[in-house]
Order: C-alpha cells, then sequence, then structure tokens
C-alpha cells in the first residue's frame, strides 16, 4: 500500500487484504555531499503485499534508489522504520540483514551486476549455495529458473559473452533464487533497448502474475509504469501521486 | 562454487597483475630457501670443522681446565687417566678416545723464539677421527705417540723461518715448577683454518710433551668422538655419571659449549638474515598489500552486488584472504621450483667464497636443501600475504553496500 505523505490515503489496487510483506513508516534519510545536507527521502509511508507491483516513478533525485534502498535492508533509515513481516529490522545486525536479504528479498540493478567470473547458471545458483541449500535442489532450481527465463542455453555463458537483455533475465533469474516473495528493482530496462526492455518487463509481469511474486520497480520507463498494478512519483523525497 | 574455486577465478581475472604480485611471492620464497640453505650449510661446515678440527664432540678434564683462561697444563691433569680412558671406551655411544696434554712454551730455533700453544696428542686415532691431519699442507702428521717430531702451524713455522725436516727446541714449565727444553724435529707444517691459532700451533706425541713436563703418562684432557652427534647432550651426563660413580672428579663440556666462535658465527648470521628477512617481508606486504588493495577497488560495485544479495560481511573477508592464500601457495611452489634450479645452478657454480671471519681459507659455494628453511619461506610468504589482505579485506567487508553500488 502507498501512502501519500501528506497521510492522504491512496487505495490503488492492491487489495488491502493480501499478506503485508514489508511497512515503512515515516522513512526520511539524507546524506551528506560536501558541506550540503541533502535530504533524499523525507516521511514516506509504504506497504507492499504478497502479489503487489508497484512502480515508483519520478524525476532523477526524486529519491527513488533511496527508497528501493531502504526497501531492500541495503540502508537504514535517519527517520521512520521498516518492518518486514510485521517485525521492525532496525535492531537487526549486519548478518541478520544479510540473511533476511538472502532469503526474503531479490534484487535487479539497472547495470545487472553479474559476478563477472561466474556463468550464467553459477550467478544464479550463487544466493543459493550461500543459503547453503542441497547441491541437487541448487542445480535443478537453476536450471528452472533459467529456462524460465529463456536462457536454458546460456547456462554455461560468462556474462561478457551475454547481451543485455540475457544478462538482465539471468539478474531477473538470480533475483528468484531463494523463491523470495519481493523483488526490488532499480531501473531494470534503463540500459536495455526498447524491445529487450518489453521483453524484461513482461518477464516481470508474467512471474508476477505466476508465482504472486512482488515487485517494485524503480523507473522512468513509462511502459514499466503502464504495465504495472500500482504507480507512485515521487518528488524531492515526497510521494506526490498515485496512478 | 566453492570459496577457493571463487578465489582462483578473481586472481585469474586480472592474470598480469597476479602473475607480477606472484613473482614478489616467488622471489620473497627463493631468497628464504636459498638464503636459509647458504646459512645452513655454512653453519654445518663450520659445525663440522670446529668438531673435526680437533674439538670433538665432548671434552673431559679436571674442573679447573674448563675456568676462563685455563690451560690444560700437565699439574691439572687428570688423576687415574687410564680407568678414565677406559670408562668413556666402554659406553656404546663412543667411537673414539683422544687422549690429550696440552701445554704452552715458547719455540725457538736457535735464534728467536716465539710462544707456542702445544698438544701432545696420540697421532693414530687423531687421525682418524680428526681433519687435523689433513690440515698439514707440507711434510707427514706424526706417525706414533712416542716420536720426537712436531707439527707446527703455517704461521708458526713462518715466524721461525722454520722448514719441513729442520730442528726446533720447545721450551716450558714442567710439572715440577722449572723450566725443560726439549729438541724435535718438524715433521710437518699445517694450514690450521683460524690464523690466530695457525700462528701459535704446535702438535706432538703424547710421549715429547710428556717428556717437555716431566709428567710421565698425564693427559690433561679427554676428548671423546661419538658415532653419532646427535647423541651429544644424552651422552655427557651418562658419561660424567659413570666416571663420577667410579669415583672420578671430572668436568665435561660438550662441543656446543666450547665452540665460542662457533656461537659467534651462528649468532652474526641469524643477526644478519633476520635482518633480511623482516626487510623482504615487508617489500612482500607492500607489494601484495597494494595489490588486494587495487583488486578491492576495482570490485566495489561486485563488493555491493555480493552484499546486496546476502553475502555476509565475513565471506567477503574470507574471499579476500583466500585470493592472497592462492597467490601464496601460488607463488610458494613457483619459488620452490625455482629455489632447487638455482640452487642446482649455484652448487655448480664453483663460485669461490672469501674466507668467514677468523679463517683464512675460502671456500667453494654450496647451498643446502633446507627443508626448514623451505617451510620458513612459505610461512613466511603465506602470512605476509594473509597480512596484506586483511586490511583490504577488512575494508571491503565493512563499505557501506549503497556506496559500494554506486561506485563507478
Amino acid at each position: 500500500m502507498t501512502r501519500h505523505n501528506s497521510g492522504e490515503y491512496n487505495p490503488g489496487t492492491m487489495q488491502p487484504s493480501a499478506e503485508l510483506i514489508i511497512r515503512g513508516s515515516g522513512l526520511g534519510r539524507t546524506y551528506a555531499l560536501g558541506t550540503t545536507r541533502v535530504r533524499a527521502l523525507q516521511g514516506v509511508d509504504i506497504e507492499i503485499r504478497v502479489g503487489d507491483f508497484l512502480a515508483i516513478q519520478g524525476p532523477s533525485g526524486s529519491g527513488k534508489t533511496t527508497l528501493i534502498n531502504l526497501l531492500g535492508l541495503l540502508d537504514i533509515p535517519d527517520e521512520g522504520e521498516i518492518a518486514l513481516d510485521g517485525r521492525p529490522v532496525a535492531h537487526l545486525d549486519e548478518d541478520q540483514l544479510a540473511d533476511l536479504r538472502r532469503d526474503r528479498l531479490g534484487f535487479v540493478f539497472q547495470t545487472f551486476s553479474l559476478i563477472p567470473v561466474l556463468t550464467a547458471a553459477e550467478n544464479v545458483a550463487y544466493p543459493m549455495a550461500l543459503k547453503g541449500l542441497p547441491v541437487t535442489a541448487v542445480t535443478s532450481r537453476t536450471r528452472y529458473l533459467l529456462e524460465r527465463v529463456g536462457l536454458g542455453a546460456r547456462a554455461e555463458s560468462r556474462p561478457d559473452l551475454l547481451s543485455g537483455g540475457e544478462r538482465q533475465r539471468v539478474a531477473i533469474a538470480r533475483a528468484l533464487a531463494n523463491e523470495p516473495q519481493l523483488v526490488l528493482a532499480d531501473e531494470p530496462t534503463a540500459n536495455l533497448d526498447s524491445e529487450t526492455a518489453s521483453g524484461i518487463l513482461d518477464l516481470m509481469r508474467s512471474l508476477n502474475e505466476e508465482k504472486r511474486v512482488a515487485f517494485v520497480v524503480a523507473t522512468h520507463d513509462p511502459r514499466v509504469v503502464a504495465g504495472s498494478r500500482r504507480t507512485a512519483t515521487l518528488r524531492d523525497g515526497r510521494f506526490v501521486g498515485a496512478a | 562454487m566453492s570459496l577457493w574455486s571463487f578465489a582462483i577465478r578473481n586472481v585469474r581475472r586480472n592474470l598480469r597483475r597476479s602473475v607480477l604480485t606472484g613473482c614478489v611471492v616467488v622471489f620473497g620464497f627463493c631468497a628464504f630457501a636459498l638464503a636459509g640453505g647458504f646459512m645452513a650449510q655454512s653453519l654445518e661446515g663450520l659445525r663440522d670443522s670446529t668438531i673435526r678440527s680437533g674439538m670433538g664432540h665432548l671434552q673431559f678434564a679436571a674442573p679447573s681446565a674448563f675456568s676462563e683462561g685455563a690451560v690444560g697444563a700437565a699439574d691439572q691433569g687428570l688423576d687415574g687417566a687410564e680407568e678414565i680412558a677406559a670408562i668413556l671406551k666402554a659406553d656404546p655411544a663412543v667411537a673414539e678416545i683422544l687422549p690429550r696434554l696440552e701445554f704452552v712454551g715458547l719455540l725457538t730455533n736457535g735464534e728467536r723464539s716465539v710462544p707456542f700453544l702445544g698438544v701432545g696428542l696420540d697421532p693414530v686415532p687423531e687421525s682418524r677421527a680428526m681433519d687435523t691431519p689433513k690440515m698439514v699442507a707440507e711434510g707427514a702428521w706424526l706417525r706414533d705417540r712416542s716420536e720426537r717430531q712436531v707439527i707446527l702451524g703455517t704461521g708458526l713455522a713462518a715466524a721461525l723461518s722454520v722448514r719441513v725436516g729442520g730442528t726446533v727446541t720447545l721450551l716450558a714449565t714442567s710439572r715440577d715448577g722449572t723450566l725443560n727444553a726439549v729438541d724435535a724435529t718438524v715433521a710437518g707444517l699445517a694450514n690450521v683454518p683460524f690464523k690466530e691459532l695457525n700462528d701459535r700451533y704446535l702438535a706432538t706425541s703424547l710421549g715429547l710433551a710428556s717428556e717437555l713436563l716431566v709428567a710421565a703418562d698425564r693427559t690433561s684432557k679427554f676428548v671423546v668422538v661419538l658415532a653419532d652427534p646427535a647423541t651429544a647432550p644424552a651422552a655427557l651426563p651418562r658419561l660424567l655419571g659413570s666416571l663420577r660413580a667410579r669415583g672420578h672428579e671430572v668436568a665435561g663440556r660438550s662441543w656446543q659449549e666450547l665452540a665460542q666462535f662457533y656461537r659467534q658465527v651462528r649468532t652474526l648470521y641469524l643477526g644478519i638474515f633476520g635482518f633480511m628477512g623482516v626487510i623482504l617481508v615487508v617489500m612482500v606486504l607492500l607489494a601484495a598489500a597494494n595489490t588486494m588493495m587495487m583488486a578491492v577497488t576495482e570490485r566495489t560495485r561486485e563488493i555491493g552486488t555480493l552484499r546486496a544479495i546476502g553475502t555476509r560481511p565475513r565471506i567477503i573477508r574470507r574471499l579476500f584472504l583466500a585470493e592472497g592464500m592462492v597467490l601464496a601457495i601460488c607463488g610458494c611452489l613457483a619459488g620452490a621450483v625455482l629455489s632447487l634450479v638455482v640452487r642446482l645452478a649455484l652448487n655448480h657454480s664453483g663460485i669461490m667464497l672469501p674466507p668467514p671471519p677468523g679463517a683464512f681459507q675460502g671456500s667453494a659455494l654450496h647451498v643446502k636443501l633446507y627443508g626448514t628453511a623451505y617451510v620458513a619461506g612459505a610461512l613466511a610468504m603465506v602470512l605476509t600475504l594473509a597480512a596484506a589482505s586483511w586490511l583490504p579485506a577488512s575494508r571491503a567487508s565493512r563499505q557501506r553496500i549503497v556506496e559500494a553500488l554506486a561506485h563507478v
């Protein structure tokens, strides 16, 4: 669920009855840029439920990436609180946060961010190996995920031999490795041509529909916005509207 | 995908830089292995020459004979020498018993007198157990324990302008305090490997020494040569116990206690090589730390990604440490091969080394295959690389994820 920071409730299209995954309340984040302090986010409330597909749009510097980072437990808010499954995460240490990211969240980055020395299959398998899943389970799920994103034949290719679209598909497969309820994507189509971007969007949408995996996508891409169940707009670190 | 496999791939990723750092490790290891081998060989050579130049493995004498500045004169000689010799000989560890009668005096050619350090000995067992006879550069070694001949250090002979076959007179204070003199023929000239001793060295038969000192059948010292030098620490107290049990007031020393020069050289070598080792470790440390720091900087975004997808900080730290270990292990393996090749080349080069301190004879360069130096080299390189990787690895693991992901 998304609320305007004014407190006005925005019902969006998500059913309030769906299971809550993560909630951010009154989130604020300020960065120091030299001697200047930049307020990247202020007073943002947000809720993401199972099966959600939320596009966060807004101009550069509006706070989209900051919000994705906070929801992904990659950064700590200066103000407000984040609760995953109803439990606040503020008191958790680095290892506990790492385990939550590994087990409960998936990430897709603008620059794909695959590990260059690992093959496509190894990149997908990495989070599962990190979790300590049995090798047979890792192998079969890796195969399944790569097939699912249409890259079964490129499993042994290293990222430098894959196209941009293929890399992003591998990144999506990796994000789904440990069957997370929520995938956070920061400009996932920004570095792709329109045809490839459409393919990636279709893939995310179908995974959202099939697996009920929630997606939160920070984007400038109007096609992504158009394909989302819900949208929210950030400006100067505040939500200003919802589609 | 194991941590090690991941680390190996990362090391291979920037092959040129890894090879350069690996070379630093290779040369660091070689320096340890070869310098250690050279030091071990030198010390072993010095030890053997010290033992075989007359010192033996153990020495037994009257307690006062081992006091500072004492020269084993006949009045300090051992009572019951024959029984002492028999007790020592009965021990299974003992290979040879060398009786000695040590004394000081003046050697004269009729025109000039020079002080000497003399030793009366039994030439036959001496030639079996010691290298002393091999030191004879001119003439021949003594033949029996009663002949009236002497062996002179070349320095002592030169001081008196004496040649082989010439006659000299030995002057010494006898056991009863009177001055006594005997004539002797020069049987041979010896190159004693310590210049100061070479200028004063005189060896003669036990018979002539006893006659000069008017000390028939006296022995001032027994030098014991063991079948296995490693048994010396155990043999000394056992032999002393056997002697004292039979009522002989005898003191004993091992070669380690007596070889002051050896100890000084060993300390000097350890100091020099230790200092070089520290410099070497610091150089490898700086080179490797630079490589690892560059790797961390270049892979900042990747570290951010690994952290974002759930890698714990300690695993990031282990990954970079493993990369350091891969470099260290590969470097040590290549270093071991290179060390063996260089060692072979040096040992066949025929390079002559200058004489060590206190000696006047050089020796051919020989580097021993000294396992301890290889182990120490490997250990030093592995620990150095671990230390060099630790700081960058810690830095990598502590990076803020969002900053790492935004790194350009």
